[in-house]
């Protein structure tokens, strides 16, 4: 009787760690394949194995690709810092002041998840352009970055932030410490690593984006604009480069993250119980 | 040299009232506490005592009326303009900080000159017996010494007067005791008054001066702790404060203030507290060891004419360390708890005993 039980249980099991590598091939299959791709020498059909750079050099040769890389760079970076300032803003408002409008408070924060890339670029381009009119540029394109971008880090930050005891923040104060004070001492100190982490998703974000980007920059370049603009050529070489590139930034500023969370220089509320 | 500038510190509540809506958390508060007093705000929960406690702090605005601290009107001062110490129930002591940091907080957010501070931070941990552990974070330390360093945090700064929102709820039966006792020290050294928030009755009476009785947002009995135990106002707080038999029953007679009680039968000679009329309904309260247990071989010398005296039968006794709780069943099926020193058994389980008390023990109050 029992044996039987146990060869199912070991069906069972292998059936489901079956699953579960087919779910990782469906989602790094892609990714793996343009890394080797873009180490090899026949990009088109890269079997058997044989190695070169040559797709590397050919980006870096490419001076284009430079200055699409600084604005991605900056349009991230401007988009993460406004996205989490605005998201941490309206946390810590929803937490700390209840409400009863509280739920129409979130959804207001939380609908531009909701809204395709595409219209929020559109929308702001008429918005800006015509409107206030306002010339594309960078900043339009951080403007319009994080909208999407503040809806992300608010719920990165909230889901974070419900765990905090905010009488940790009437401690502070009677014993002296004034609300900005408060903040820098006691609230920032603590909740910073969900910030951090709502500011990467943002700047992540905006620097991959290409249609909200797009329709604020006219003729400024950024890298998937650029990426997408040399598809009609084909599929160069240098764009294996690029998106192998891209994949490990994006890797590598997470594997940072996990080893600070697992080495605990990174920790969340109170340490320990 | 721990309290030296702050002979003039003390508490004055005027009126003060916080409603939410149509709940009125704290109802119209009047109280004064003296600069060397041990106050207590006793109550269940939900009777507004933390509400209250939190009003003082300056954490909660008042609805309406005035609070005094020191002389000085505070009410319309945020929380870090009063210069009150506070602690805790879950010790909120700053989880990035060390000991030390956490200690010397009130302090640097009054920016002390460090040598002054480092000063403070010695005198501090002496007090609260915390040498050897200023390097440690919040996480490495007990509940016990969690609480000291809270304890430590709240009194650095010399404030006008310390406030205790349950501090001794998470900590084990056998530490709070220590801590009731050493608080009270410390409230008797530094010569500060300290408004300490409980709803667990035996704190509240080992470390009070004077002790006020809370519910649904308003002060049932504010009194000396003897008298808050001894001579309860209301049915309330001799329910609350210490351990009770209930007896109703009604008034037969009252006379020079004393009431003859009708019970089961039985008449009984008690005081009463509040307006009380002969053929009230009236509940008879009296803690447990203010009933004397006798084995039925005195019951020849009854010459307690002036006290009460019930018949009964020992059905167990509880033995609670110290005292025990002798258990009697009456001959019309009531049971009735005495408690006495756990030592004399004049008595075994199942003989005949008499239950005895003076016509001054317990309190009738109508119902």
């Amino acid at each position: 009787m029992t044996s039987v039980g146990d060869r199912a249980e070991a069906w069972r099991r292998r059936a489901m760690s079956l699953l579960l590598w087919l779910l990782y091939i469906f989602l790094y299959a892609p990714i793996l394949y343009v890394i080797y791709a873009s180490f090899s020498v026949d990009i088109v059909w890269p079997f058997p194995p044989s190695f070169t750079t040559d797709a590397y050099a050919e980006l870096f040769d490419n001076a284009l690709y430079a200055d699409a890389l600084a604005n991605s760079l900056l349009i991230g970076l401007g988009s993460g810092a406004v996205s989490t300032l605005l998201a941490t803003a309206g946390v810590i408002g929803v937490l700390r002041y209840p409400s009863r409008h509280r739920g129409l408070i979130l959804i207001a924060f939380l609908a531009p998840l909701f809204v395709a890339e595409l219209l929020i670029g559109i929308s702001s381009l008429a918005f800006n352009a015509r409107l206030l009119g306002l010339p594309g540029n960078l900043f339009s394109a951080i403007a319009a970055n994080a909208v999407e971008g503040t809806a992300f880090a608010f719920l990165i930050i909230l889901a974070q932030l419900v765990r905090y005891d905010w009488q940790m923040d009437d401690a502070a104060m009677v014993f002296g410490a004034a609300p900005v004070r408060c903040f820098w001492e006691v609230t920032l100190p603590t909740i910073w690593p969900s910030l951090l982490g709502a500011f990467l998703i943002s700047f992540i974000l905006a620097f991959n984006n290409l249609e909200i980007s797009f329709y604020n920059l006219g003729a400024i370049p950024t890298l998937p604009s650029v990426a997408w603009g040399s598809l009609r050529f084909g599929l160069g070489p240098e764009l294996f480069a690029l998106a192998a590139l891209t994949n490990g930034l994006v890797f590598v500023l997470f594997a940072v993250m996990y080893v600070l969370m697992r080495t605990g220089i990174v920790r969340f509320g109170y340490r320990g119980g | 040299m721990a309290g030296a500038d702050l002979k003039t510190a003390s508490l004055s509540l005027q009126s003060v009232s916080r409603h939410f809506g149509p709940i009125r958390a704290v109802d119209g508060i009047d109280l004064d506490i003296g600069q060397d007093e041990f106050f207590s705000l006793l109550g269940p929960s939900g009777s507004g005592k933390t509400t209250l406690l939190r009003i003082i702090a300056g954490l909660e605005r008042p609805s309406a009326g005035r609070v005094r601290v020191a002389g000085q009107d505070v009410t319309e001062l945020p929380p870090y303009k009063r210069r009150i110490g506070m602690v805790f129930q879950n010790f909120l002591l700053f989880p990035h900080k060390t000991v030390a940091e956490n200690i010397v907080f009130p302090l640097r957010m009054q920016n002390v000159a460090r040598a002054a501070r480092d000063e403070r931070l010695r005198w501090a941990m002496k007090l609260l017996r915390l040498e050897g552990l200023a390097a440690r974070y919040p996480n490495e330390l007990s509940g016990g010494q969690q609480q000291r360093v809270s304890l430590a945090r709240g009194l650095i700064a010399r404030p006008a007067m310390l406030l205790l929102d349950e501090p001794l709820a998470n900590l084990d039966r056998e530490l709070r005791a220590e801590m009731e006792v050493e608080i009270r020290r410390y409230q008797k050294e530094l010569n500060i008054p300290f408004v300490y928030v409980t709803h667990n009755q035996e704190e509240a009476l080992t470390m009070s001066d004077r002790i006020a009785v809370m519910r649904g947002g308003v002060f049932e009995q504010v009194g000396p702790r003897d008298d808050v135990y001894r001579r309860p106002k209301t049915e309330f707080v001799a329910t609350f404060v210490g351990q009770s038999n209930r007896l109703s029953g009604f008034v037969e007679t009252v006379k020079n203030g004393a009431v003859a009680f009708a019970w089961q039968g039985h008449t009984l000679h008690v005081p009463h507290q509040g307006d009380i009329a002969a053929g009230d309904k009236a509940q008879f309260l009296i803690k447990y060891e203010d009933i004397e247990v006798a084995g039925a071989a005195g019951k020849g010398r009854s010459d307690h004419r002036s006290g009460n005296s019930l018949e009964g039968r020992l059905r167990d006794i509880i033995f609670k360390g110290q005292t025990a709780n002798y258990i009697v069943s009456l001959a019309n099926g009531a049971e009735l708890i005495a408690s006495a020193s756990s030592r004399d058994h004049k008595v075994g389980i199942g003989e005949a005993v008499s239950l005895r008390w003076p016509e001054t023990s317990g309190m009738c109050f109508r119902s």
